[in-house]
């Protein structure tokens, strides 16, 4: 969760909420909730599970792949 | 009476020890007809407050301070927003933060408090490049 809530406090266009997926089913059922952590951003992004750092900054801001180097061939 | 046992207490005061800033855990709840788990979350908030004096709780009526609820964009509780000098830090909570979501609130005190994010210069920087309009998080977890 914290990653979020961090970039909530990086930036005043960001807000980060925490959802208990079983207190609140209205929610869960509206996004597709079955697993944990899942997080949905502006209701169109998905990510699924816990992501390191890098990487969930990217898929929040909707840029997953942007600077990543190619694989070595 | 304590929800945490005195080692836990202690575990979370050396945590909170690094903060700067007045908290303010503002908890979204109502009197008559509360959710089962707002008893729970107050419980929590009140417990952490009990721990460090920079952090507060206050209360707010979701029934009666509608005129609040609707500028944090509450519309469940129970629901938390972590203020920091009376500002929103625009983290929020909706529900008991109980089980491992303990954790995530004290992590999330603590980063109000400390005025920091914590995040690497990368992260700083991506999102200062890119995030230009509103973006609303949500992270769905679970207790246990």
């Amino acid at each position: 969760m914290s990653l979020a809530h961090r970039m909530a406090v990086e930036s005043p266009h960001i807000q980060a909420t925490c959802v208990e997926a079983t207190e609140f089913l209205d929610l869960s059922r509206r996004y597709h909730v079955s697993g944990v952590p899942k997080t949905i951003v502006n209701d169109t992004i998905e990510i699924m599970g816990a992501l390191p750092e890098d990487a969930f900054v990217r898929e929040v801001l909707g840029r997953p792949d942007s600077d990543i180097s190619p694989p070595p061939a | 009476m304590s929800l945490l046992s005195e080692s836990d207490r202690q575990a979370v005061r050396t945590q909170l020890a690094g903060i700067s800033r007045p908290v303010t855990l503002l908890f979204f709840t109502q009197t008559f007809g509360e959710p089962e788990t707002a008893r729970l979350t107050k419980q929590i908030v009140d417990e952490v407050a009990s721990l460090n004096e920079k952090v507060t709780v206050e209360e707010v009526s979701f029934v009666l301070d509608k005129e609040r609820a609707a500028q944090y964009g509450i519309d469940h509780i129970p629901a938390i927003v972590v203020l920091r000098d009376g500002e929103d830090t625009r983290m929020r909570f909706l529900g008991a933060p109980a089980g491992y979501e303990f954790m995530s609130l004290i992590e999330a005190v603590t980063v109000a408090g400390a005025a920091d994010s914590g995040l690497s210069d990368a992260s700083r920087a991506l999102i200062r490049e890119h995030v230009t309009e509103p973006t609303n998080i949500q992270v769905f977890v679970t207790p246990t």
